[in-house]
Parts: C-alpha cells; structure tokens; sequence
C-alpha cells in the first residue's frame, strides 16, 4: 500500500505495448491476461460442445465419425476443466480483485503470479499441440482413465503433459494467493473482517495447493506408464486400474470445489451489494466455505462406485458425499435470507446470482441422486451425469463468472455496458441452458450412456430438442460478448461505484490506480457487508 | 519471532544431512537387499520417506523457527495423506 494522495495513473494507461503486458507484474493486467486467454478457450470448448450436439441431432454418423466423435469430446473435456473452468475466478477476478479487496498493491509474489499465467500459456500450447503432432488428440476422454489411456496410439503423452504444466500454473496461483491473504491485509482487516470472495479464493487455494501435485504424479505415472512401460495401471503388466482411478479422483473431486468455492464467493460478493444489506451469516459461509473444501477431500469414490471398488468403501463415500451437502445448504439458506427484506435492485449482475442458485439447486440435487450408491448404480456414464455436472459447472460456475464480469467489469475498465442488452443475453442464455441439459437428465433416466456419436431411436426428441437448446444458449453468449466488446470500446463511463458496494474495490476509481488506490482505504465499521442505510432485521 | 532472523549453526545442518543420508540407506537396504519385512516393506518405506520429509521441513526449512500456526497447517495436511492412505487401503483389504 502507498499510502500518498497523489492521484496515479490507471493501470491501462501506466505503460503501453504488447510487452508490457506480456511481461507485466501488476495483479490487475495479469488478471486481464487471463481473462484473455481463458475467454478464448472458453470459446474454443464452446464450438467443440456445438459440433457434438449437431452431431447429436440425428442417430448415426451425420457430421463426424466415431473416433473424432472420441476426440472431440475429449478435447472439449480437457479444455472446458483444465484451461477454462478451473483457472477462471481465481485466475481471473481472484488475480485482479483479491488484493484490491484486501486493500493492499499487489500480490505476495508478482513474479510467481506472472510465471504462472506463462506456465498456462505452455499448458495451453502443450493441449492444442496434440491436434497437429502425433495421431491426432487424446481420445480417453478427460479422465484419461487406464489401461485404455496407456494403450490408445493417439496423443495421451503430449495431453496428459498439457495437464501436468497447467497444474503447476494452479498450485502457483494458490500458493500466492494464500501467502497474500495470510500476509498483506489492510492494517485492521482480520480474517473476519475479509470480503466472502477473499474467504472463497483461500479455500479453493489450499485445494489447488494440497490435491493438485496428486493428479501431477498420478499424470506423470501415466506417462511413465506408456513411455518405459512401468506396470502401475494396467492388469497386463502387473498394474491396477482402479488405482488410477482412485489416485485421479483424490485430485479431480475437490477439484469441483476449486470450480465451485470460487463461484460461491463472487454469489456472496453480489448479493448484499445488490440487496443493500449485511450478508445473513457471514461466519457460517466463511467457515463453509472451508468445510467444503475439507470435506470434498473425502468424497472422491463416489465417482467410482461401478469401477469394482470394495462395497463397504462404496457406502462410506456415499454416506460422506451427503455430508458435503450441509455447508453447501448453508450457504444458500444464507444467501437467501440475505435477499429476504433487503433493498433489491434487479441489476444484470443480481439475475446471474441468483440464476447460479437455481442452476446449482439442480446441479448439487442430482448431485445427491448420483452420490447415493444404489441410484449410481443405474444412472452412472448415462446422460444424467452429463446433464447434472454441465448444470454445476456451466450453469453454476459459469453463470457466476458471467455475473462477476457484469459485476466488475464497469471496475474493470471504468465503463458501463448497456444494461438491458446485457438482460435480453441473460434471459437467452438461462433459457438455452436449460433446453440444452435438462433433456439430458431424462435421457440419462431413460438409460442413454454418454460419450457415444450414436443412440437408439427412443432418445432422439430429446437429443433434437437438447441441441436446439446449445442453438438458443451460443445465441445469448454472442449477444452478450458482443454487448461487452462494445462497451469495452466506446461504453459511456462508468462510476467509481456504480452499485453502491461497499468492500474496498469500490473505494478505488474505475480502473484503479497502478497501487489500487491514492489513499488509504477505509474499511467498513462492523463488518465488511455493513451498509449504513440498511434496515437489518 | 516470525520476523526475527536466525542464524543455523554448521553442527545442525551437518548433522540433518548425515541423518537424511542414513535413512536413505535404510531405505535402499530395505527395498534392495530385502530385509524380510514383507508386507511391511512399503509401509516402512513410507514411514522412513515422512520422517525425512519432517527433518526437511523441520531444520533445513527452519520450521522449527516459525509460529505454531505452520506446525499445525503441515499437520493437517501430514494428517490428511494419512487419511487419504487409510481409504485408500481400506478399499484393498475389504475387496
């Protein structure tokens, strides 16, 4: 923190130049870079998902053939989780907002923070690299699960190598972002008194922190696997599948949570500044948060309960995935008593949030179907499980991040997007999405498996009304990218705080400052939710 | 305490690193040359491999010099593989 008055120039404008933002150590372009880059594949992924759903149109091979069909979703898959889902909060508003939110100038290690959005790029390079050298992309799907990922011709190396560097970049930003809440707060600020968004990133940041290295030794054994022909996974030469598949879920469980926690925060963040009120149980969704991401670590079987796992370990994961369910509920009994009686102003940002809430009510609900053993038993590799983690991820992870772009983005870049344009996309989207994944939990009930190019007759309506809902939902996704690329260039100019908030962020001028801020910030009495006005009863 | 700075004799580092040579010798005549210890084999690997891993963090780390609240975060996350162990070999035993 600097401290001075002297006004400083934004930090668009400090220096200009492709260097200077590629080799730049300021939190706030290095979230931006992010944005960049992870919005580009977010593009990427989306097209991949289009092409299988024009696929899905009709039974039999219409536009792709079976083994692209394989490669595509497994593309899609890698791309959607390990370059888009998993660094895009964190990386992306966690990098621009955590220290300003904290009321300090920068992350704890601004060289670790760039090296690790370059150790992305590389990741990112590695996995589209597959589409030009060796036989084509991985085709095993993103779990790459064993013996099949140690025994396909098609590029399993050089994807399974994408994932381990994106890895690194995780564990760097997590290991930042826990020394910089640990060791720069605001003079004052105790743990209690942080923004639920920093609460969110310090969860999800011991998870990046503990459970990634396990999916990095467990890729590099995959490796090795194929490579020396080390007989680790599979039977032929002495290996156990199930292992892989256990050593991989240890990660890619609370590996949900490092998708989910971030999006919790923003929903947090959003809430009491669109309801003009304290947050209902700061504390209990604080601690939540830390009790999710504890008890994610647990839970992974559930994802393998027809894999040949013993049955008295099935039941406990069953038994302890319900546990997961409470600090989840909790935070959203909260949220919505925070809404109950508040000031609500029905802001773009606002119908996000509480769109996540409905989305993730029907992703989490499911959830609990799939993690109760004797319903697994039926519904796993159906369509429901598609349908129930694409309404987590998409529309729960993804409606927050598109919330919290609306949210900061006047912040951001200190102008403002045309409001009802934005709620028009909203509206699309919302409604695409559920045409789009609902009929996949009925199709899954009806007992369509996924990762195939075909079905059986009975599942095609739904499978037609299913891609008329991705038309309907990349429409809203267009209009919206549009409505903010316009904005971005010739938007009116924003406010410093255009929705009356009141953590630090809205303190700063829209864009902040090189430092964040020109003078010390104030922090709010009470609490960092206590708005002045508010009739708190 | 956590700001002040330390200075680590030459005797300790010695000592750590004549300790962690040991134990690596433990390790390869238990796995080499096969000290009879059967199923154990891997559970004393592993035993030998933590108790390097907590003289690292220990002396060479200078853990030993840090507040209480690192002592307890590598505990829970030491106390956290040891979960991830324990369930990962109950699968095994109850197959």
């Amino acid at each position: 923190m600097t401290g001075t008055s002297a006004s400083q120039p934004s930090y668009l404008d400090v220096t200009k130049g492709l260097f200077s933002w590629i080799f730049t150590l300021d939190h706030k372009r290095i979230g931006l870079l992010y944005l960049y880059t992870v919005g580009s594949f977010f593009l990427v992924g989306v097209i991949l998902g289009v092409i299988m759903r024009l696929e899905l149109f009709n039974p039999g091979a219409d536009i792709i053939e079976a083994q692209t069909y394989n490669q595509v979703f497994t593309l899609h898959g890698v791309i959607m989780v390990f370059l888009f889902i998993i660094p895009s909060i964190p990386a992306v508003f966690g990098n621009f907002f955590l220290p300003i939110m904290l009321g300090t100038d920068d992350v704890a290690f601004p060289r670790i923070n760039l090296m690790s959005w370059w150790l992305y790029v590389i990741g990112a390079i590695f996995a589209l690299g597959t589409l030009i050298f060796g036989d084509g992309p991985a085709d095993t799907g993103w779990t790459f699960y064993a013996p099949y990922s140690v025994k396909t011709g098609t590029n399993v190396s050089m994807t399974v190598l994408a994932a381990f560097v994106l890895g690194f970049s995780s564990i760097l930003t997590g290991l930042n972002f826990i020394v910089t809440i640990h060791r720069l707060r605001a003079p004052g600020m105790g743990f209690n008194d942080m923004p639920l968004f920093s609460w969110a990133l310090y969860a999800t940041s011991w998870i990046q922190l503990l459970a990634t290295p396990i999916i990095g030794i467990t890729l590099l054994m995959i490796l090795a696997e194929r490579v020396l022909g080390i007989g680790l996974f599979d039977p032929a030469i002495g290996g156990d599948p199930i292992l892989y598949q256990h050593l991989f879920w240890i990660y890619s469980h609370p590996a949900v949570y490092i998708m989910a926690l971030p999006a919790m925060g923003i929903v947090s963040e959003i809430i009491p500044t669109f309801s003009q009120r304290t947050i209902f149980g700061y504390k209990a969704i604080a601690y939540s948060s830390m009790g999710i991401a504890l008890v994610g670590y647990f839970v992974w079987g559930h994802h393998m309960f027809t894999s040949g796992m013993s049955g008295p370990s099935a039941w406990i994961f069953s038994l302890l995935t319900f546990f997961v369910a409470i600090p989840t509920s909790i935070k959203v009994f909260n949220w919505l008593a925070t809404l109950y009686k508040g000031s609500i102003d029905i802001e773009v940002p606002l119908l996000y949030a509480l769109a996540f809430i409905f989305n993730f009510l029907i992703g989490g609900l499911t959830g609990l179907v799939v993690g109760a053993l004797a319903a697994d038993v039926h519904l796993h590799d159906t369509y429901f499980v598609v349908g129930h983690f694409h309404y987590v991820m998409l529309g729960g992870t993804g409606f927050a991040f598109i919330g919290g772009l609306h949210y900061w983005f006047p912040k951001m870049w200190g102008k403002m997007y045309n409001k009802a344009v934005a709620k028009l996309a909203f509206a699309i989207i919302f409604i695409g999405l559920n045409i789009l994944y609902f009929p996949m939990l009925i199709l899954g009930v009806m007992g369509m498996p996924r990762r195939y190019y075909d079905y059986l007759p009975e599942f095609h309506t739904l499978n037609q009304v299913s891609t008329v809902g991705s038309w309907i939902m990349v429409t809203g996704l267009i209009i919206m990218l549009v409505n903010l690329f316009i904005a971005h260039r010739k938007g009116k100019k924003a406010p410093d705080n255009p929705w009356n908030g009141i953590t630090l962020e809205w303190q700063t001028k829209s864009p902040p400052p090189l430092y964040n801020f020109d003078k010390m910030p104030k922090l709010a009495k009470g609490g960092p939710y206590n708005y002045p006005n508010a009739k708190n009863s | 305490m956590e700001d002040s700075y330390h200075i680590t004799g030459y005797a300790e580092h010695f000592g750590t690193w004549v300790s962690l040579i040991l134990l690596t010798f433990m390790t390869v005549f238990i796995s080499v040359f096969g000290a009879d210890l059967n199923t154990l084999t891997v559970a004393t690997a592993l035993f030998i491999a933590s108790v390097k891993a907590l003289v690292v963090a220990y002396y060479f780390m200078h853990l030993k010099y840090d507040p209480k609240i690192y002592r307890i975060m590598i505990l829970i996350v030491m106390s956290m593989f040891v979960i991830f162990l324990i369930m990962l070999i109950f699968d095994y035993l109850t197959r």
